[in-house]
This record gives C-alpha cells, sequence and structure tokens, in this order.
C-alpha cells in the first residue's frame, strides 16, 4: 500500500476569514525525493487550486518558497517530507510578516528596508567602462564572499523574535547585505549607509539571538554581519583615524 | 513605492496582522538559552550590589566586620557564579564571530580568537586571584 502523509496548510481568505486557520490535506507520499513544495503542488494541483503561495525555481536559488514547516522557517523546495513522515507537516506563512491570503506573506516592508541599505556598488565617480576590469585578489573578495549568497528569503527575518517584536529593525539580511558591499574594495558607499545602519533601528536593536545565522539555507551568517558592523562602527566613533572613508 | 517600515501596502490593506506570542521564547531550545543568557545579567546585578554593600561595611574596619554567611546567601553566590560563567563563557565565544583580524594578509581563525579570549580570561583570573590572596593575607 502506498504512503501517504497528512499536510496541515494555513488557509486564509481575507475577503471571509478574520484569522488564519489550518487545513489538512492527506495526500500520497510516493517518492523519498518529495519535498514540501511537492506536497503543495500535488495539493494544488490534484485536491484544491484555492490554495495559495509563493515558488519559482524549485532549486533553492531563487527564496521565493519559504514558508514555517513545523514551526521553523524552511526554503519548502528543500524541506524532504521523509524527514517528517508519518508524522503530520504543519505549513505556515514565515512568522512575523503580515498574511496576504493563506501562504503568502506581504514582503514590502523587507523590500523597503533592503532598499534603503542600497545593496550595490556605489561610486563615487563610475569607472568608464572603457578602463577595463576592476580588478579583486582572492582575499578581497572573501572578505565578503559569504554574505554575498543571500537570497533574499527572508527566513532570517522569520527566525529573528527582535524583528517579531520591533518590525522597525531593520533585520538580518538587510544588514548582512549592507556589509556585504560595505566590504567590497569596489565599493564607496559606507557612508551612504552608515545613517541606517548604525542607528538605534539598524544593527543596535540587535541582541544576537544568533537564530538567523541558523536557518540560513544558503550558509550565511547575519549574525556575524551584525556584530561586525558594530565593532566596525564603535571603532568608527572611537579612533581618531576612525571616520575615514 | 517606498512606503515607512510596518506600514501595509495600500493594495494589501486587509491583511492579517501576525503578532508575537509572548511565550515565543518557550518555543525553541535556542530561544530559550537566548533568554537565560539576557536573564542572568539581573541576578548578577543584585550580587554585585550585595557586594557593594559589603565593601562598605569592610570599610569600618576589620574589629567590626564579619562577612555575610547565611546558608542563603551561599547558595545565592553560588548560582550567581553559575550564572556569571555561563554569561562569560557564551560571552567569550562570540569573540570569534565579532573580532576579525587579518596576520600575513590572512584571515586569523575564528577558533584561535576564541582561544585567545579564554586563554586571557584565565591569566586574569590568576592575576587577580594573586593579588587577592597575597594582599588580603
Amino acid at each position: 500500500m502506498a504512503k501517504r502523509i497528512t499536510i496541515q496548510a494555513t488557509r486564509f481568505d481575507p475577503e471571509k476569514d478574520t484569522k488564519p486557520r489550518l487545513q489538512s490535506y492527506d495526500i500520497p507520499f510516493s517518492d523519498d525525493s518529495m519535498v514540501v513544495l511537492d506536497a503543495l503542488n500535488y495539493i494544488k494541483a490534484h485536491v484544491d487550486g484555492t490554495l495559495s503561495y509563493r515558488w519559482s525555481c524549485r532549486m533553492g536559488i531563487c527564496g521565493s518558497c519559504g514558508m514555517m514547516v513545523n514551526g521553523t522557517p524552511k526554503l519548502t523546495c528543500n524541506a524532504f517530507l521523509r524527514d517528517y513522515w508519518p508524522q503530520p507537516v504543519v505549513v505556515q506563512p514565515l512568522n512575523n510578516f503580515p498574511i496576504v491570503r493563506d501562504l503568502v506573506i506581504d514582503m514590502e516592508d523587507f523590500l523597503d528596508k533592503l532598499k534603503s541599505v542600497k545593496p550595490w556598488i556605489v561610486r563615487k565617480q563610475e569607472i568608464p567602462l572603457g578602463a577595463g576590469e576592476h580588478l579583486q585578489t582572492t582575499s578581497q573578495i572573501d572578505d565578503f564572499k559569504q554574505f554575498s549568497q543571500c537570497i533574499n528569503c527572508m527566513l532570517c527575518y522569520a527566525a529573528c523574535p527582535v524583528y517579531g517584536l520591533n518590525n522597525e529593525f531593520l533585520g538580518p539580511a538587510a544588514i548582512a547585505l549592507a556589509r556585504r558591499y560595505n566590504l567590497d574594495s569596489r565599493d564607496q558607499g559606507l557612508k551612504d549607509r552608515l545613517p541606517v545602519i548604525a542607528e538605534a533601528e539598524g544593527v543596535w536593536e540587535c541582541s544576537f539571538v544568533g537564530e538567523c545565522s541558523v536557518v540560513c539555507p544558503k550558509g550565511v551568517d547575519p549574525a556575524k554581519a551584525i556584530q561586525q558592523t558594530k565593532l566596525d562602527t564603535t571603532m568608527r566613533f572611537v579612533l581618531p583615524y576612525g571616520n575615514r572613508e | 513605492m517606498s512606503l515607512p517600515a510596518g506600514e501595509a501596502h495600500p493594495a494589501l490593506s486587509n491583511t492579517y496582522r501576525w503578532s508575537m506570542p509572548a511565550n515565543w521564547w518557550t518555543r525553541k531550545r535556542h530561544y530559550f538559552f537566548y533568554m537565560l543568557r539576557e536573564f542572568t545579567a539581573l541576578p548578577l546585578a543584585l550580587w554585585l550590589l550585595w557586594f557593594l554593600v559589603e565593601i562598605k561595611r569592610a570599610g569600618d574596619g576589620p574589629a567590626s566586620y564579619a562577612p555575610h554567611s547565611s546558608a542563603l546567601f551561599v547558595v545565592f553566590s553560588a548560582v550567581c557564579l553559575a550564572f556569571a560563567l555561563y554569561h562569560s563563557i557564551t560571552f567569550l565565544s562570540l569573540a570569534g564571530v565579532i573580532i576579525h583580524v587579518k596576520f600575513l594578509n590572512r584571515p586569523v581563525p575564528s577558533r584561535l580568537i576564541v582561544l585567545s579570549q579564554f586563554g586571557l580570561w584565565a591569566a586574569a583570573s590568576i592575576v587577580i586571584g594573586f593579588v587577592l590572596i597575597w594582599f588580603g593575607r
């Protein structure tokens, strides 16, 4: 007899419901390589076409399919059903964000915060294309490489109780990406980012719970980025030469 | 479109507002130990306040001073010591995450930084212990 698994998914229709509820779906678990996203796709295709959720690449790159799986923020394309079977799998929208519908969250707040740290290379004066490559050594790349792995999946925000209690907090991914560019030898935007990252609701709001780094599916360490930024901004303030560019 | 943080997008004004449950810190082991780490500061502060009182009493001269030695205070001190060790160990373990230094253009490994912190802690404890015992004789 084919194995089956129970998926309990959050349902919320803003036109009808006052609060989210869980709905159970009993579906075939036919293949050990099935992930939670496969289960949701099966439900959508064969059981209930009204179930809403985000997904895109199905290979842990786009960062769209982040949800709470049994209470832990996960990319559902990377959460294997075999790790949960025969227990039911509870799939909920990411914590700490407003719920738009079912498993879909409103990510505007995150996108605004991301934009506020200017996560791109800022130059005082652009280098003309004809001037050739802007070369970097391996060591210079190593300085920021791990922070550049962030895929903006927002799992770190869902894991962060500080953001959950105060959504004015800039948050882990935005600060990690700010650090990624501040450490880039081609970038000159530190002074543009400092007013955002060094303020009270920036790095100083973080009390180092550290769960953001635990749940990151790409091995980025946002907690490290935040604590290092705290040290750097303090040094800039304390040391006489600290305000150098 | 840029919006102030925390404000709902106009097109999504009827979203369900998620709120943090009061018992959030009991839901994960990691969260619980984080709260414990933060809480350890409170008994430590109380013990240090008591220590200031003891110093004031000791300042009145050796003739009238006797250290506080009730069983309750000894137990409280032992608990504070455990909390102080827990707080110190977690704090020093984080040094490897926070401090980033290079030696000969190579980053110093986090483990080495943490070990150096614990080494400095041990050395400082030995020096302070020696000073207290030597001058307290």
